[in-house]
């Protein structure tokens, strides 16, 4: 799936667009429901979608468009009865609407064929479970609880749906893993639930609050959106500073230039393809980025008199980011980055986590590229010389099949 | 009475001036309300209780002496259904509400017992304040759509006198408790204080729609955005200060090298904010000179140990050399968007008042550098000189100050020397020596030591 080629999808891309607008249009004359209704729904589903763009903590990207698909089996129907076939017109024509408005901005279809077949079937799965219920097992329960249980359920099958379909539609990335993409999502399940919750609340008081259920629905939607879009800039911003600092020891002489930064995009790289999920991810991240920031000791007069080990630059790099308040969760992992990822006679050292054996095999790569100027392929071969005990040999082949698909990896002349 | 209260330890006196009269306050309220108002619906107030208890229970920390939570949501919420139903009131059952919150978990873990007894008089007395305020205007209002306008005014009005009390009264307890020393306890305060009038406003209208719609399943889904208000104000909480605490880790690393320089560059921290606080300096202005402040020092993580620590002056290459590594760390912080202004300042903290000196990114020679940057000159030479060197002792503050004086208008900004003496005046607490000494007598201390025995 990950060898198709633009044109192919390009076809796929409006092939599915096409088929949802026709599903949503042949819905939309079964359906009892106005016309007019369907036609706010769709509106309001293309808009939500298109502008609100609500910001997660592992960078995933929701849209309102979410909660105004889970309100749409409430609001539309009349009291006891669900019509599932408007709410298949509402998400058929909204979601190929938002297909062709996103395409004439551009964007790619590796992006944008996966995102709109998750969303369509996603919203599909929902309303169906959700109207499967409502009218059959729980239509007997009385008024209040027959709404609960049926949501509770479609929103189950939806998640369940969502994680599939992410783990499954990796179009174009190939240095992701399904494991790495099916975590980043159930890590942002928050984000998720609410969005869903909120489209429920503003369904549940639509018919006796009419539009007064607007501002009640969107005003926790803002403060959610206020908060993370915060929260994403901070964080930006706490790269930069991090980055930065990582960058003292290159600039005063006492690393290789741009050695931190090229480790951790590889160490991050890496761990994405062995399927860490996003927090892990992370600490490697701010791992990488620190785990040579020791070497500003390098210009103590003793410490050049006396000799120093890799293990001693560990260790000061360790014991400066203990110091700092959100890095020091790290600082164990940098402790431990050099040292062998097994213990003689044992299968694993539990004291070296895949965090450091990760920065282990990067910054070794990046040593040797561009401080011993081997070449890519000598530097792997020196790792896979190393993985019986030095290396750890599924992060080292993890490297290897990273390294394959940029294509790096040219074969040596002898 | 002064007798005990007097052999007390001067904090657990500070603590037991807020913590006693805010409990009897709190104590006051509860049965002021009592006595005002009628009892509540209870079964509507138990659940939304429990929750409000909840969210009480796992408050974030939003700055360095401040926990905030979702609860107003809840409280509001409970506030307007129990005022708007016949037959229940709404303040008696708000400051019960507040009276079961007393505790979070590190009150616990640390056993703390000022934070649950002021809390108990801030959180209770704001639920009074906020339920009569509902009381009085939504008593008997019919729960209609028709109505909604009318809540959402009245619940704008109590979300914004409860979070404006609980903010004044917890605001008051910090500054007497702890003092003025901490950095940075309120910058944050207007936006988190306009996100709890907003929370409380949203909880308000949810309670009214709770009661339009008369359906227990809306409760469900007003657990959610409890839920997402919770969400919001955790996602909001985190990182906080992170950069600062980074920042800060870097600075013990660099003064670690140097033992003289220990604590060197948080004293500079404060007194920079002493004199920005003398001279009117507020929010991010104020901020920028604390930055400043804190990174003045930073390019010399990338000077070799030697240099700094050499006894006696730098010659001229040494000297150069000190400025090239000094100048590419400089160049490496400009490159954070946030940091750009504070290395400007922090660089033009080596020129002078009057123009001359060295000036470092951002400053042009015979121009006078910025205010900000005369602020961290001063307060980085004040302290230089209060505190020991490798080659001499401590000087004592008077002699410091004098100094300051002598090279006012010169060296050094007037206005902030002058604001500096004020600042320093106000606080009462003196740095450096104890004894009057010059720089000559101070250096020959250093270089014999015993001399020092016979002080």
């Amino acid at each position: 799936m990950a060898r198709w080629s633009h044109r192919t999808l390009s076809i796929a891309s409006w092939g599915f667009a096409l088929l949802i607008a026709g599903v949503g249009a042949l819905a939309a004359t079964v359906t009892t429901t106005d016309p007019l209704q369907i036609l706010i729904a769709v509106t309001a589903l293309v808009v939500a979608s298109m502008v609100g763009v609500a910001a997660s903590n592992s960078g995933n990207r929701f849209t309102t468009g979410l909660a105004v698909a889970a309100a749409v089996p409430f609001v539309l129907g009349t009291g006891d009865d669900v019509d599932l076939a408007a709410c298949i017109a509402t998400y058929g024509l909204g979601e190929a609407i938002v297909w062709a408005l996103r395409h004439s901005r551009g964007e790619d279809n590796r992006e944008l064929l996966p995102t709109m077949v998750r969303r369509f079937v996603g919203y599909a799965t929902y309303a169906t479970v959700y109207t499967a219920f409502r009218v059959g097992p729980f239509a007997e329960l009385s008024g209040d609880w027959a709404d609960l249980l049926p949501f509770a359920l479609a929103l189950v099958a939806w998640i369940a749906v969502e994680v599939i379909l992410r783990a499954l539609l990796v179009l174009g990335k190939r240095e992701l893993s399904r494991t790495y993409l099916a975590r980043a999502l159930l890590h942002d399940l928050n984000v998720f639930l609410g969005l869903a919750m909120t489209g429920a609340l503003f369904g549940e008081l639509w018919p006796s609050l009419k539009w007064w259920a607007l501002p009640i629905a969107l005003l926790p939607y803002s403060f959610a959106h206020l908060a993370f879009k915060r929260f994403q800039q901070t964080k930006a911003t706490y790269k930069q500073t991090i980055r930065a600092l990582a960058r003292i020891p290159e600039v005063s002489g006492l690393g290789i230039d741009g050695h931190a930064d090229r480790t951790t995009e590889l160490a991050s790289a890496v761990a994405k393809e062995i399927g860490l999920g996003p927090v892990q991810v992370e600490d490697v991240e701010y791992a990488g980025l620190m785990h040579d920031i020791g070497r500003v000791s390098l210009n103590e007069p003793q410490i050049l008199r006396m000799g120093y080990s890799d293990n001693d630059i560990a260790r000061w790099s360790s014991e400066i980011i203990a110091e700092s308040p959100y890095l020091s969760r790290v600082a164990d992992h940098v402790r431990h980055q050099y040292e062998p990822y097994r213990k003689p006679g044992e299968q694993t050292d539990p004291d070296v986590s895949v965090v450091s054996r990760i920065i282990k095999v990067a910054a070794a790569y990046d040593w040797q590229v561009h401080q011993d100027h081997l070449s890519p392929l000598q530097a792997l071969e020196n790792l896979h010389a190393g993985a019986a005990y030095e290396y750890d040999p599924e992060v080292v082949a993890s490297l290897r099949r990273l390294l394959e698909a940029r294509g790096v990896l040219t074969p040596v002349h002898a | 009475m002064r007798g005990w209260f007097g052999r007390l330890r001067p904090t657990v006196q500070r603590r037991l001036k807020i913590a006693v009269p805010y409990f009897l306050m709190g104590l006051g309220s509860l049965v002021v309300s009592a006595l005002v108002s009628g009892p509540p619906n209870w079964g509507i107030w138990a659940p939304l209780a429990a929750l409000f208890v909840l969210l009480e229970f796992f408050a974030v920390e939003v700055n360095d002496r401040m926990l905030q939570s979702a609860s107003v949501m809840v409280a509001m919420t409970a506030g307007v259904i129990l005022a708007m139903e016949p037959g229940s009131d709404a303040m008696f059952g708000m400051a019960l509400m507040g009276a079961l919150a007393l505790f979070t978990p590190a009150d616990f873990k640390e056993r703390r017992w000022f934070q649950p007894l002021a809390n108990f008089g801030q959180i209770v007395t704001a639920g009074a304040v906020a339920g009569f305020i509902l009381d009085v205007n939504l008593e008997g209002i019919e729960s209609s759509t028709g109505s909604l306008p009318l809540v959402l005014l009245v619940s704008a009005a109590a979300a914004f006198a409860y979070t404006t009390v609980q903010t004044l009264l917890v605001r008051h307890a910090v500054k007497t408790v702890f003092g003025r020393d901490n950095l940075e306890p309120w910058s944050q305060m207007p936006i988190l204080f306009t996100g709890q009038v907003a929370m409380g406003l949203l909880g308000g209208l949810i309670g009214a729609a709770y009661l339009v719609a008369d359906r227990n399943v809306i409760l469900v889904f007003i657990v959610g955005v409890y839920a997402i208000g919770h969400m919001s104000l955790y996602a909001f909480s985190q990182l906080r200060e992170s950069h600062i605490g980074s920042i800060r880790g870097f600075v013990k690393t660099l003064e670690a090298k140097d033992m003289y320089t220990r604590g060197h560059t948080e004293r500079v921290a404060v007194f920079a904010q002493m004199i920005g606080e003398e001279l009117g300096f507020t929010g991010t202005q104020l901020e920028t000179v604390r930055w400043s402040a804190l990174i003045h020092d930073l390019g010399k993580l990338a000077v070799p140990t030697e240099l700094i620590r050499k006894r006696g002056r730098l010659d001229d290459s040494e000297y150069a050399e000190m400025k090239t590594h000094a100048h590419l760390v400089e160049e490496i912080l400009a490159e954070v968007d946030f940091l750009q202004p504070m290395v400007e300042i922090a660089s033009g903290h080596h020129s002078n008042f009057d123009g001359s000196g060295y000036g470092g990114r951002g400053h042009t020679d015979g121009h006078p550098p910025r205010l900000e940057a005369c602020i961290v000159a001063v307060a980085d030479a004040f302290d230089a000189m209060t505190s020991a060197r490798s080659y001499r002792m401590a000087l004592s503050q008077q002699y410091a100050l004098a100094e300051l004086r002598r090279h006012s208008g010169g060296q050094f900004h007037p206005e902030v020397v002058d604001a500096f003496e004020r600042a320093l005046n106000k606080t009462g607490r003196r740095w450096g020596a104890p004894h009057v000494n010059d720089e000559e007598m101070a250096r020959r201390l250093a270089e014999e030591p015993e001399l020092t025995l016979r002080g």
